[in-house]
């Protein structure tokens, strides 16, 4: 976006200006200056951190299961306790939903009596499919990192619930005026305060923590060399999962029997547009084709008129659009 | 004379073909039993879909935050507007590879994709959760251009609103011209020539609209990844899906005009008809081609011939596009109306199959929900398809709608009858018919 006018201004522009008339109007000379520029991809294959990107590391060696997060997470977004399973009682949410951002979920083998927790809450992907996905820009990836949600712009289609790999946002299915609940990391309740996310905040063990996504990816390694073969696979989950992403995992067990998916290090987001981006650009792709169109339909469409004039002569019944 | 004998434009020379021009049914009742029964499911339909907009989607639908798209948008949205791509596949032959033949039935196939685009909107827009914002679409700056989402909630709703709507405008102006008043057919006449003159610069924007949105259709499943079964999860998805839409139109078309011209006992036109069955099988071909080639590309060919639940799926769905591509290569079939009339529904059905399965069936996220459409959710969806069904009827009676041989007709409006016994009395004897002398629009 260094640009001062940028691509998606441009398409903005033309897109107002009147879809295929963009065509016409578009010199044939800016189709040749086309990324002249030099400007830095959108969605790159492999999305490289900003220095002052925050992250959350949660240690699943180190958790107790005391749940001590979720209230602290409910009470700083303002969320409902989930009672249905407890019979009002407790908090005591299934998994993620429309009342729950966050949550420790239980992992428990039958046969070898291996078990761990797991905490679950929106990833903040370096490259969020959400925000990639979200027609009008609702959700957006904020300063630091955080992957928040505005109710102003969202039309409830959904798709960010499709596109996302965690399965995180979550829509209120009993609320006529629904909202996308999904963690945002605290961003305008603590982060802009310059306190850490409530969750973080609450832990008492250490087991999830906050910082720089730099720093907290050192620890997790010093925390893999220094036992080695005490983590799975001896690496950290999201450091390259999906692109990256701004919680990282460290875990005894499988991360698959955590929950969290196997993916690709690919961002979701460049396989999505990394061929729709090339033809898009500028609306060349559209106004090419409405080009070539143009030129055939214009000739056949004379064409037909002669013809159907001739047919009206003879037969005495005119030609019908 | 001279012009119309050196064209390549062969209409009303030869004994078979029957099809001349638009012309509407005259005959026979339009209230008929079925019709009063689409019309209750249609209105039953929409009268949820009301209720729905004063109630949360909870109760109405069984979506859940797993499987967060249910029927109306893989159904009624991303499945059905394939076979409402008639018009983009037609008008495409007709007018940009000068296939004269086909522009006898473009009317048809455009009536039917307005309703299958109209009725998939109205479905949209009782599907999405908060629809107040969508003024959004009118303020460019709050435009995300990557999302396939944007594209398909902007260019959707013109091409239904504009486009498809400008290409319908002359056979209901038509409509009025013979039915208006004296000052109205004067206003007409002074319309028509400037609909003329606009008519082939706006069809650009009719064709290239549509081959945005159908393949963006492909696109928005890209980013669901993972979730979505290898077999067709693939960066060709929006190509193939494309190709599916033009295929499933001209599948679509021919079938609707068999189904609608035996129902009204209209005769059928061998060389139209052959010209679409060509076609459909041509393309047919190159999605299966696509398809196979995009398997092999991503080393997916031996998933694709495991024999599991999934490979079974989609073998099956394969073999519903190959047959009927392989079969209608042959002239004689093409020229065989029983066999063309399956073959272009296996058509439809193989491509409705393909753009259905990856939404739905072949969509296994991590978390295991279940995802079965409620009742309430089906009854809408059965309504919006029952509304199409019946304003179509309607178009066939009230306007010139279907292809047919006669080009006299009764420009009085129809009564709204009730079935009758009495066998209807020939149209030519008893009616006063006007020949069309003037050119119109």
């Amino acid at each position: 976006m260094s640009l001062p006018f940028s691509r998606r201004q441009a398409f903005k522009a033309m897109i107002g200006l009147g879809g295929t008339a963009a065509g016409a109007l578009l010199p044939a000379s800016a189709h040749a200056t086309i990324g002249a520029g030099g400007k830095t991809e959108e969605h790159p294959a492999h999305p490289i951190a900003p220095a002052n990107a925050i992250a959350m590391l949660f240690d699943s060696t180190v958790c107790t299961g005391c749940r001590a997060c979720m209230p602290e997470c409910n009470e700083a977004n303002g969320l409902p306790t989930d009672t249905s399973l407890s019979g009002g009682i407790w908090d005591m949410p299934m998994g993620l939903s429309a009342k729950t951002k966050n949550i420790i979920e239980l992992y428990q083998d039958a046969q070898s009596e291996q078990f761990a927790f797991v905490k679950k809450q929106c990833m903040h992907c370096l490259d969020p499919a959400c925000v990639t996905g979200c027609p009008f820009g609702s959700l957006v990836k904020q300063d630091l990192g955080a992957v928040t949600w505005n109710s102003s712009l969202c039309i409830g289609c959904r798709y960010c619930e499709v596109a996302c790999p965690f399965e995180v946002p979550q829509f209120q299915w009993e609320n006529w005026n629904p909202k996308i609940v999904k963690c945002e990391f605290c961003y305008d309740q603590r982060l802009k305060e310059d306190l850490q996310p409530a969750c973080t905040a609450a832990c008492p063990t250490g087991a999830v923590i906050f910082g720089k996504r730099t720093d907290l990816l050192a620890q997790a390694k010093q925390r893999i060399a220094a036992i080695p073969d005490k983590y799975f696979e001896n690496r950290v989950y999201g450091e390259h999962e999906a692109g990256g992403t701004q919680v990282l995992y460290l875990s005894s067990v499988s991360f698959q029997k955590l929950g969290l998916p196997k993916l690709g290090t690919t961002s979701i987001g460049h396989y999505a547009t990394k061929v729709t981006s090339v033809l898009y650009k500028w609306l060349a792709g559209p106004a090419l084709v409405a080009g070539v169109f143009g030129f055939f339909i214009r000739r056949n469409w004379e064409r037909h008129e002669a013809e159907s004039r001739a047919h009206e002569a003879k037969t005495g019944f005119p030609d019908q659009l | 004379m001279k012009v119309s004998e050196l064209s390549t434009d062969t209409r009303g020379t030869t004994l078979i073909n029957h099809w001349q021009c638009g012309v509407p049914v005259t005959r026979g009742p339009v209230l008929t039993p079925l019709l009063l029964l689409l019309a209750g499911i249609a209105a039953i339909g929409l009268g949820m879909a009301v209720l729905r907009f004063f109630s949360p989607l909870g109760p109405f639908s069984a979506m859940n935050d797993v499987y967060a798209w249910g029927i109306w948008k893989t159904f009624n949205v991303m499945t059905l507007t394939a076979l409402g791509s008639g018009p983009l596949a037609l008008g495409i032959a007709a007018w940009v590879f000068n296939r004269q033949k086909l522009h006898v039935v473009m009317r048809t196939a455009l009536v039917s994709g307005f309703l299958f685009y109209s009725t998939g909107l109205i479905a949209l827009g009782f599907d999405v959760g908060r629809p107040w914002n969508f003024y959004s679409a009118l303020m460019p700056w709050r435009w995300n251009s990557e999302s396939a989402m944007l594209e398909i909630s902007i260019c959707m709703p013109l091409y239904c609103a504009v486009f498809l709507s400008f290409e319908v405008l002359p056979l209901i102006l038509e409509r009025f011209y013979y039915i208006g008043s004296e000052r109205s057919r004067a206003l007409l006449c002074r319309i028509a020539p400037i609909l003329r003159k606009a008519y082939p610069f706006v069809i650009i924007g009719a064709y290239v609209i549509p081959l945005m949105h159908q393949s963006s259709l492909g696109g928005l499943l890209l980013l669901a990844g993972t979730k979505i079964n290898p077999l067709w999860q693939s960066p060709v998805m929006p190509l193939l899906y494309l190709i599916a839409a033009v295929f499933c139109g001209l599948g679509f078309t021919i079938f609707l005009l068999m189904i609608v011209c035996l129902r009204y006992a209209r005769n059928l036109d061998a060389a139209v008809l052959a010209e679409l069955a060509n076609l459909l099988s041509g393309v047919c071909l190159v999605f299966i081609a696509v398809r196979i080639g995009d398997l092999i590309w991503r080393q997916q060919l031996p998933a694709a011939f495991a024999f599991d639940k999934m490979s079974l799926l989609f073998l099956f769905e394969s073999s519903m596009i190959l047959v009927p591509a392989v079969v209608l290569r042959s002239r004689r079939i093409r020229e065989t109306p029983r066999a063309l009339l399956n073959m272009s529904a296996v058509a439809c059905l193989g491509g409705m199959l393909y753009r259905f399965i990856p939404t739905s069936i072949a969509y296994t996220p991590l978390r295991s929900t279940a995802y079965f459409p409620s009742a309430p959710e089906l009854v809408m969806a059965a309504g919006y398809i029952a509304l199409g069904s019946v304003l179509f009827v309607l178009a066939v009676n009230y306007f010139a709608v279907l292809p047919g041989e006669a080009s006299k007709w009764d420009h009085t409006f129809r009564p709204f009858g009730w079935p009758r016994k009495a066998a209807d009395p020939p149209i030519a004897s008893s009616l006063p018919s006007t020949v069309i002398q003037e050119r119109v629009i």
